[in-house]
């Protein structure tokens, strides 16, 4: 057909094929425009009831003139080909946009907005459409919807519009064929009867609440199943991030009595309209009748679109946080948020247990700290009315901060746990909706000796066990480490071995100021702790602690991270002092050890080695669970660096963020390898291909809200591609010679300035001293 | 009596958007005022007290032009009329 004539109209390239015809973009040689063309080929069924059906689509849909309803401009005939020539829409459908997760709220419902106006059009002028789904929605870059395919659609007598009873009590066209998709399809076309303007209503209903939650209302491993369903079952419950408005809205349009739900499109989009208004941006939508919990949905600011297998980072600053994707080749980042702007994130974690795919936030504020959850990478999250974690009123205690989240064991996949200021556990056993005291340690005779350090009295660490479901240890700051061998009834000092320089005992039982303590999970009995002053390992789940501080330029420090499978792995930041707490000789430099701290070595390459003075928080550095691991820490100056060769070589990835709290790693769903993957990484998909292009590359790029201009941007990629630019194409050049020729070309391994060079040079000879 | 609460941004959220209520209250100690006031807008009480009934360090409560703690704190009288600003406090020094 290609480069055929059909009339006036020169076929260009097919778009797609549906039940009824092949669609093609064709060139209007007379009005010189492009234009969709749909021909009922005769290879596909050109028989009578198809030529109707393609002719009653274009009478029908011609009557209409909206800017949410596909335009038909021409139907014709020319050498035997049957075609409707309609408006050109350049878009994705509804379908390919809700995915599996579904769309943040304020998009269903200004999407919802214009599918019930499009209705409400066509049902004025007594048209039903009949086959309203999601893949027969578009939606054009500029976010206005188009309804198609008017195909099934059948004028109705005037007079069924206005008599109800006519429609319910009329009798069964028996010349109505079942048509439409079985799952959009309301419980009257089921039982045969006629379709009016309220089964449209059911149609939008299932498309709501699709579009909410990124499943159907009504589901079934066979059509029995879910013709079943749609006549008997009420539709699951939405999330509880789902304003309960919207729900209310969608259980109407899925009522299974015509009469009981919505009578008018126009009344579905009133009822969406008040829900949205009612949604403040950045603010809670208030609770309705229900009594839910409120949601806030984040307008107005970029969100990453996060993909089953994307790598992600979350970040947690002073002032909000970030929300990064990338595939697994982790060079290119797009950045979402900032969340909660103007809130301290001080703890983040992920939980991908029970195929969730949560986000959990503290986040702190004048107003308060608050557990926050999303299950949708930030687009909407829940916004409790009451704080979560409270002290009993005996203890005279207020909570002030949340400086740890951990999730429990993957067998208790409801079980988180938290780390506060003032140093206290509080654990939920129901997912996070309550919270309790862990007792046994709040009531330690020692607790009331704990000190507070620099930064307060709080709980930093969490560890548990993953061989033995009775056993886990924390550390407070300053009170030591901590242990319990019988699921947190008892609890027992575990800081023999490390040393206090601030008291005049040197090694007391307990009130060590631990700054963080880390444990590899194939090896749980060994455990590594960086101290305020001292670093340390055990080999006997902390019942002795030694000192492994060779060969580090301090051994103050916060941040440390275990190796995801190298036990006798571990990273750390050290910092000069207590007194200037940043890295000594303004070199920011992660140091390593392989061999359980009997040694350790600087990594610096692609990290600032003059006048960087940083610091880098104890939460503040992550390791993925990629192959070979990332390594990313932020710092107080709010820079993120990260290294995908285990800390090899570094590259910033992000910088002007507010100070950097805490950095988190996580793979979403199965690992999906890109083109291009290092050999080696693992993919449980096995797929090899990554099919997203449209990531945002990043070197060094700033947050969203100041981010460059798009030729900014592409100014700077120019300027760091290694083929572009001499000096970093001679640093690439003396990369390790393993090093693909593809990554070579990549920005991903950004070589030292020559002042870089000659300042590591002069480290190095003064390391040899 | 009705009394009339001027409500910060961060708290909206919790009025429908409104940036001042008035609540109907038998009450005429500050307590028993924000109490009713925690009963109609739920959600704003833990975001302006801490679980022990206390006041936030970062949150100030006028009554009329007066700060309460110059007037008796929590106690202090509120009169009919009487419209109660609920402000953060000015605190600086820290990023």
């Amino acid at each position: 057909m290609i480069d055929k004539m059909l009339g006036h109209y020169r076929i260009i390239s097919k778009i797609g094929q549906g039940g009824m015809g092949v669609v093609y973009r064709a060139r209007d040689e007379v009005l010189h425009r492009d234009v969709a063309l749909k021909v009922l080929a005769r290879e596909t069924g050109f028989d009578t009831s198809s030529r109707e059906y393609l002719l009653h689509e274009a009478r029908s849909s011609s009557a209409l003139s909206h800017p949410n309803i596909c335009t038909i401009y021409e139907i014709g005939e020319f050498d035997g080909e049957l075609y409707i020539v309609m408006e050109l829409i350049e878009g994705k459908s509804l379908f390919s946009l809700i995915g599996t997760l579904g769309l943040p709220i304020e998009s269903v419902m200004r999407y919802g907005i214009q599918i019930a106006a499009a209705l409400a059009h066509s049902h004025d002028r007594s048209i039903v459409h009949r086959d309203l789904k999601s893949s027969n929605i578009v939606v054009t870059s500029q976010g206005l919807v188009k309804v198609l395919d008017f195909g099934l659609a059948r004028r109705l007598p005037r007079a069924a519009m206005e008599d109800e009873a006519t429609q319910i009590m009329g009798p069964v066209d028996s010349h109505d064929r079942i048509a439409g998709t079985l799952s959009y399809m309301p419980p009257e076309s089921l039982r045969g009867q006629t379709a009016d303007a309220r089964s449209d209503i059911w149609a939008l209903g299932v498309v709501l609440y699709e579009a909410a939650c990124g499943q159907l209302p009504f589901r079934g491993g066979t059509s029995f199943e879910v013709s079943s369903a749609i006549l008997h079952e009420l539709p699951p419950p939405l999330p509880a991030w789902i304003p309960p408005g919207l729900w209310g809205v969608i259980q109407r349009c899925l009522a299974k009595e015509p009469a009981q739900r919505y009578q008018r499109a126009s009344e579905v989009q009133a009822a969406i309209e008040a829900v949205q208004s009612a949604a403040i941006v950045g603010a809670s939508v208030p609770a309705g009748p229900s009594g839910g919990p409120p949601t806030t949905v984040f307008r107005n600011i970029r969100h990453a679109n996060v993909r089953s297998g994307d790598a992600l980072l979350f970040v947690g600053t002073t002032k909000g946080a970030f929300i990064l994707r990338s595939n697994s080749q982790r060079t290119h980042w797009d950045v979402g948020g900032p969340y909660f702007h103007g809130n301290s994130i001080n703890s983040i974690v992920y939980d991908g247990r029970n195929g969730r795919h949560r986000l959990w936030f503290s986040t702190s504020s004048f107003w308060g700290t608050f557990l926050r959850s999303s299950d949708d990478f930030g687009k909407s999250w829940t916004n409790p009315r009451e704080a979560q974690i409270k002290f009993p009123a005996e203890s005279g205690a207020s909570l002030k901060n949340v400086w740890q989240i951990s999730l429990g064991r993957p067998d208790e996949p409801d079980r988180l746990y938290c780390g506060v200021e003032p140093a206290a556990l509080f654990q939920s056993d129901d997912a996070g909706d309550t919270w309790s005291l862990i007792r046994g340690l709040y009531d330690h005779p020692h607790r009331p000796r704990w000190t507070p350090g620099n930064g307060g009295l709080f709980l930093h660490s969490i560890l548990l066990d993953p061989t033995n479901k009775d056993r886990m240890h924390v550390a407070v700051s300053a009170g030591g480490v901590y242990s319990t061998e019988d699921g947190g009834s008892t609890w027992q000092a575990r800081n023999r071995g490390v040393r206090v320089v601030f008291a005049p005992e040197k090694y007391p039982e307990f009130g060590q100021c631990v700054h963080k303590i880390v444990m590899h999970p194939s090896r749980p009995e060994r455990l590594f702790l960086q101290n305020h002053w001292g670093l340390y390992r055990s080999d006997d789940a902390g019942q002795t602690w030694h000192d492994i501080a060779n060969g580090v330029p301090s051994d103050f420090g916060f941040a440390m991270v275990a190796h995801p499978r190298d036990p006798d792995c571990v990273y750390v930041v050290p910092v000069e002092s207590d007194e200037f707490r940043c890295t000594p000789g303004g070199r920011l430099r992660v140091y390593r050890t392989r061999n359980a701290g009997a040694s350790w070595e600087p990594l610096m390459r692609g990290l600032p080695q003059s006048g960087a003075y940083e610091t880098v928080l104890r939460d503040a550095m992550t390791a993925d669970q990629l192959e070979p691991t990332g390594i990313y820490f932020g710092t107080r100056s709010g820079v993120v660096y990260g290294s995908i060769d285990e800390g090899k070589t570094w590259k910033k990835v992000l910088d002007g963020l507010p100070s950097v709290v805490c950095v988190k790693a996580a793979v979403f769903g199965e690992l999906r390898i890109s083109r291009g993957a290092r050999p080696g990484s693992k993919s449980k998909s096995g797929a090899n291909t990554d099919a997203r292009t449209r990531s945002t590359a990043y070197a060094g790029q700033r947050p969203p809200g100041k981010a460059n201009s798009p030729a900014k941007t592409k100014s700077r990629e120019k300027a760091e591609s290694p083929g572009k630019a001499k000096p970093r194409s001679r640093s690439a050049s003396s990369a390790p010679g393993k090093v693909s020729q593809k990554q070579r070309r990549a920005p991903v391994l950004p070589g030292k300035s020559a002042s870089a060079k000659r300042s590591s040079v002069k480290n190095k000879k003064r390391g040899r001293k | 009596m009705l009394v009339r609460f001027q409500i910060p941004g961060p708290l909206r959220q919790f009025t429908g958007g409104s940036n001042q209520v008035q609540i109907e209250t038998s009450g005429s100690s500050l307590l028993e005022v924000l109490t009713d006031l925690w009963a109609a807008y739920p959600g704003i009480r833990d975001r302006v007290m801490t679980e022990q009934g206390r006041i936030r360090e970062h949150v100030s409560i006028f009554v009329g032009t007066e700060n309460i703690r110059d007037i008796g704190g929590l106690a202090a009288r509120v009169p009919a009329g009487g419209e109660i600003s609920i402000v953060p406090a000015v605190s600086g020094g820290r990023a």
